[in-house]
């Protein structure tokens, strides 16, 4: 095992850079992936917490919003 | 009924993708040694060729998926393609970032116009209209299908596309030595380059089936609000 | 059957010639924009000649697919054509061959003219016209496979743009680098070749893969 030599040789801007753009991106489509999900699942919520479907099934009439 | 199921696989994915990461890491740069011509440089092959393979494979994922889900009319496997897209076409990119990262520091310059990444970049345009399609159709069967037809369309045009992208290199090389020439691969490199791509791999799988489950809940919401009006 | 939707096509296009025209015009605005924009050497004009003119004639090509399907759209003529026991596949080849008569044949036999802006031989200026002449029937099929998806679609002539011009590319490498062998004094058959064997291959998939995409766009 050898300990790397963190500059790289000189190459580290590009080696590190590689990487941090990749976490960049990996760690963007994670966090928007769990907004998404967080979003959908509160509305999920809220829906199903709210009055039954056969109640607004009653109020058809309405138009939506 | 797959959604439950779906969710409890999920972090048998994630986690594994996370643990193989870091060894991969690990092995690339602690046991691996440094390239006889390209020094430390070429370490950034252990994120670009994993990443270029999965843009690649899941491409070809994509569209299988999505004609199984035209042909047989299966509406899972249609929203697994679609599921597909995002993570394959962000795979894609990291290829190219990371392509032109590598190329600075080795060839002088951030683009180079080789056969592989000109192929990736094509890919790329690939994906995105794909995504773009779907974005444009309201009605989620049509956009199933369509994306079906321009997924195919593509899959069997990557073969021809890729072979003319190597001739149209091939020609205009000159004298110039094959440009992003893989270093000679070592045992210790091989099996970083592996382990990254399993984490890669993994990391696809938990994030693709946490999108389908977002896709499932959106139609399912659409279609409930659809139903509540009265439509 | 065939030879009256090509027809139909034709006469329809002869009535809004302005149209043709259209196309046309910005194929050689587009193609003189680009000494406008590098400057007058000669050399140099011959050298990016081939990638300019066929880049063009692909731009100019994707402004006119939006109009393959989309008026027989708007007045219902395509969902009467899709109840007609035709095979769909032979309808859409019809449009498409109509279609390339219409929009594309002016381009090939405009681009010589063009050509000689770029200072380029008798021999490599009968390529140009050749290599367009193969290549121009892929633009239309594979576009018509575009004009399919996107029917009725908002986004228009750019969404189909970004779905056909990579698929365009083989045919843009092959076709340009025979003009290009030609410059360069060295022989333009295996890029013409390639071409045609490209166009053929475009030929036996697309309409069936745009026939499927209009059924899927009319559901």
């Amino acid at each position: 095992m050898n300990w790397p030599d963190l500059s790289m040789g000189g190459y580290g801007f590009y080696i590190w850079g590689s990487y941090l753009f990749s976490l960049i991106a990996i760690v963007w489509e994670v966090v928007s992936l769990s907004q998404r999900k967080k979003a959908l699942t509160q509305h999920k919520e809220q829906s199903s917490d709210s009055v039954p479907a056969s109640v607004l099934r009653g109020s058809a009439n309405e138009t939506t919003s | 009924m797959f959604y439950p199921i779906a969710g409890k696989m999920i972090p048998w994915f994630s986690i594994p993708a996370t643990t193989l990461f870091a060894v991969g890491m690990f092995v690339g740069f602690f046991i691996a040694p440094a390239d006889y011509q390209q020094g430390e440089a070429y370490r950034i092959i252990f994120i670009h060729v994993p990443a270029a393979w999965m843009g690649m494979l899941l491409y070809v994922l994509m569209a299988f998926y999505a004609g199984i889900g035209w042909a047989f009319n299966a509406r899972l496997s249609s929203m697994m393609a679609s599921a597909l897209a995002i993570t394959g076409a962000m795979f894609t990119l990291i290829s190219l970032v990371t392509g032109a990262f590598w190329g600075k520091p080795t060839w002088g310059t951030w683009w180079v116009w080789d056969a592989r990444m000109t192929s990736t970049l094509i890919l790329m345009f690939l994906y995105i209209g794909f995504i773009s399609l779907q974005a444009s159709i309201d009605d989620p069967r049509r956009a199933d299908r369509a994306g079906a037809v321009l997924a195919l369309v593509g899959v069997i045009n990557i073969p021809i596309i890729y072979f003319s992208v190597q001739w149209w290199n091939t020609l205009h090389q000159g004298a110039t030595i094959r440009l992003l020439q893989k270093p000679t691969i070592r045992g210790s490199m091989l099996a970083a380059l592996l382990i990254m791509l399993a984490a890669c791999w993994l990391y696809s799988v938990a994030v693709v089936l946490t999108r389908l489950r977002c896709i499932i809940l959106e139609r399912e919401q659409n279609a409930s609000r659809f139903a509540e009006v009265g439509v | 059957m065939l030879r009256w939707i090509v027809w139909r096509d034709l006469m329809l296009a002869w009535r809004r010639r302005a149209d043709m025209l259209s196309t046309v015009f910005f194929f050689v605005i587009v193609v003189s924009l680009f000494p406008l924009g590098i400057g007058p050497e000669t050399q140099l004009l011959r050298t990016i000649a081939p990638g300019v003119v066929w880049v063009a004639a692909l731009l100019a090509s994707m402004l006119s697919l939006g109009r393959l399907f989309a008026n027989d759209y708007q007045d219902g003529t395509l969902e009467q054509l899709l109840l007609t026991p035709q095979p769909l596949f032979l309808v859409v080849l019809g449009k498409t061959l109509a279609h390339w008569i219409i929009a594309e044949v002016p381009l090939v036999l405009v681009a010589p003219l063009v050509g000689v802006q770029f200072d380029l031989s008798r021999e490599t200026l009968w390529i140009l016209f050749a290599s367009l002449l193969i290549g121009t029937p892929v633009l239309s099929l594979i576009g018509s496979v575009g004009a399919a998806l996107t029917l009725g679609l908002r986004g228009g002539g750019v969404l189909i743009s970004i779905l056909v011009l990579p698929l365009y590319i083989p045919a843009l490498i092959f076709g340009s680098g025979a003009v290009e062998a030609s410059i360069m004094g060295a022989t333009p058959a295996p890029h013409l070749y390639l071409l045609g064997a490209f166009a053929i291959v475009t030929l036996l998939f697309s309409p069936w893969a745009a026939a499927s995409a209009l059924r899927i766009s009319l559901e």
